[in-house]
């Protein structure tokens, strides 16, 4: 049974961005359609050979999914903590008989539930351009929940650690944005040669772009480059690592609003 | 019943500087308490200390019996908090902050929104509910903070500085109903630069100095700590032999003693029980008395005597130049409070900058 008070931290911060529409969902939905117009079509549409098998512009829209999603949960999750601090008014919460755990629940709960409505969005503009047929739904629904829930963990792990506004934009734009670039959203790994692939494997996104492109497509990267022994279960077993991974930074999450790190003096 | 906080030797260090020093307080229920100190006392750490925006660095803390930090859910359920700084969510109108902080004390919503009606009438500001926070007046954003603190119907109500740079209205207005919300049983812990405040409201008051308990005391038992001035006039002048004989014969109880001409002054413990052997004395050693004035210490003076250290430049008569309470802790909460609102207006515009970042 969820606790009123944490229902009311939850309801306030979902609030926050559903009322901003403006500042939280038009941005993402017209970089997107700009992504799927110029990419796709205009691009896309001199790109002869399929990708991995699939048109490129159907290839183009889980990684968009995945570029979206992550980038608006740490950013949601990132900004309401940090502005909180920077305004002081996070003390309405921190002042509050919440639990340390519903604190952080309900933060990363809403700025997943963000980085999840932005995934749908970007899925909604690309059926617009390209049909779409969901292979493995309850694997996909499971994998974004997961990396949403992940970014939305580190985004208040990047709020707490900010010392200002530059700080965010540098978590953002210069390292989250380059490892989604760079983690199959435009290419195939099968593409690369086996050197950038074997490196490829150190970026995180390329799971997680990959997991997505499973559930959507039915298509696996890894399935094809992974060695022969996880060569069946490479999604799932990207799927178990994100889960756990995504444990993890909720904990260090708790901890860090226990020992009020960032948070109190 | 547990009292309302409990303080054991508590201490806060920031690196090499003891923000509090082994402060061992005690607050009993349905007090109105009292803490005064100069800037730079330690009076927000204790607070901010008791509601978890600080963290103890040694010592034990509890509100109504709940430690702060191992229960500090029911700790922080019991108290409402009125900061010094305009901390408040800038995102909402004014009544849905409110509803939101009764949210997280658990209250139900349709009830949160109930009591949020309720507070905002009571401070004098529903016709704003509609407005963010950032749209109201100074002296209604301190009303707000009030409200806030109150939604939550607390049963320790903490109040750092709220009446700072109000109008003697609004003053007035506040005093008026944190009396009223401690006749109907509320704990309230109050923290002031203004001595007056303290005086008129307080059952008890603590004073704290750099980080430690200086006395705690009511104001009636404060001022008796304090020296009073006998001011008399003689009929004859007084020559300064004549003054030096007084001041031998009347050594027992005279403090100090000055003579101008027929005035004389005379510094003693307590001026209305001394006055008559004063008179006695005066009459027996041969003058005449045409008037007689007794100036009695006020808590502001004692108050300045209790904070003052070889730091301090704080003189009496400065103090008592002060329109609200001890001049030179008055200009430096003046200049905090000014950085305060510098500060609250940069970011305001920083916020305003960055609403493409959200």
């Amino acid at each position: 049974m969820l606790s009123v008070g944490f229902r009311s931290l939850f309801r306030r911060e979902v609030l926050r961005f559903i009322r901003r529409p403006k500042n939280t969902f038009m941005p993402p939905a017209i970089t997107n359609v700009l992504y799927f117009a110029v990419f796709g079509i205009i691009l896309g549409g001199r790109i002869d050979e399929p990708v991995a098998g699939i048109g490129y512009i159907l290839f183009l829209v889980p990684g968009l999914v995945v570029l979206g999603t992550i980038s608006n949960a740490f950013e949601n999750a990132s900004f309401s903590i940090f502005h909180g601090r920077w305004n002081e008014y996070i003390h309405e919460t921190l002042t509050s008989p919440l639990s340390y755990a519903e604190m952080v629940i309900a933060y990363v709960g809403a700025s997943a539930v963000r980085g999840l409505i932005v995934g749908v969005i970007i899925a909604v503009i690309g059926r617009i351009f390209v049909p779409i047929t969901v292979e493995h739904g309850l694997f996909l629904v499971a994998t974004m929940i997961v990396i949403a829930t992940l970014f939305s963990g580190l985004g208040i792990i990047g709020g707490l650690v900010a010392r200002d506004f530059d700080d965010l934009t540098v978590m953002n734009q210069f390292i989250l944005r380059p490892l989604v670039f760079f983690g199959a959203v435009f290419y195939s790994l099968t593409m690369l040669d086996p050197v950038w692939q074997y490196v490829s494997l150190f970026n995180p996104m390329v799971y997680m772009v990959d997991s997505v492109r499973y559930g959507l497509l039915g298509h696996s990267d890894l399935l094809e480059i992974a060695p022969a022994a996880y060569a069946e279960i490479a999604p799932l077993l990207s799927l178990a690592v994100l889960t756990a991974l995504t444990a993890i930074v909720l904990t260090i999450d708790v901890y860090l609003f226990k020992i009020g790190y960032g948070l109190t003096d | 019943m547990p009292p309302a906080i409990e303080t054991t030797d508590l201490v806060k260090e920031y690196g090499d500087l003891r923000a509090l020093q082994e402060l061992s307080l005690t607050v009993e229920e349905g007090e109105f308490f009292g803490l005064l100190g100069p800037n730079g006392a330690g009076k927000t750490t204790f607070i901010n200390t008791l509601v978890g925006l600080v963290r103890k660095t040694a010592g034990e803390a509890a509100v109504f019996g709940y430690d702060v930090e191992t229960e500090y859910q029911q700790a922080r359920d019991a108290i409402g908090l009125a900061p010094q700084e305009f901390n408040v969510d800038r995102f909402f109108p004014i009544r849905e902050v409110l509803i939101h902080k009764a949210g997280y004390h658990g209250i139900p919503e349709a009830e949160a929104a109930d009591r949020a009606d309720e507070v905002l009438k009571r401070v004098g500001i529903y016709d704003k509910r509609n407005e963010r926070f950032d749209w109201l007046s100074g002296g209604m954003k301190r009303r707000l903070l009030l409200a806030r603190a109150l939604v939550t119907d607390p049963d320790l109500l903490i109040l750092d500085e709220p009446t700072a740079g109000v109008d003697v209205q609004l003053r007035h207005d506040l005093w008026e109903l944190v009396t009223e919300l401690n006749e109907e049983g509320t704990t309230v812990l109050l923290t002031t630069h203004y001595i007056e405040e303290a005086e008129r409201l307080c059952d008890r008051v603590g004073i704290m100095n750099e980080g430690r308990k200086v006395t705690v005391a009511t104001p009636e038992e404060l001022k008796t700590r304090g020296t009073d001035t006998i001011s008399v006039r003689l009929e004859t002048p007084l020559s300064s032999s004549a003054t030096a004989d007084l001041e031998t014969g009347l050594g027992a109880y005279a403090r100090e003693l000055s003579s101008n001409g027929n005035r004389l002054e005379v510094r003693v413990d307590d001026g209305g029980s001394t006055a008559p052997q004063l008179l006695s004395d005066l009459e027996t050693a041969g003058y005449e008395i045409a008037d007689l004035e007794i100036s009695r210490t006020s808590l502001e003076e004692i108050f300045v005597d209790l904070t003052r250290s070889e730091d301090r430049t704080v003189t009496r008569s400065s103090a008592s130049s002060g329109e609200d309470g001890s001049a030179t802790s008055s200009t430096r909460g003046e200049d905090e409070r000014e950085r305060g609102r510098s500060r609250d207006e940069a970011d305001r515009n920083t916020e305003r900058e960055r609403e493409g970042v959200a």
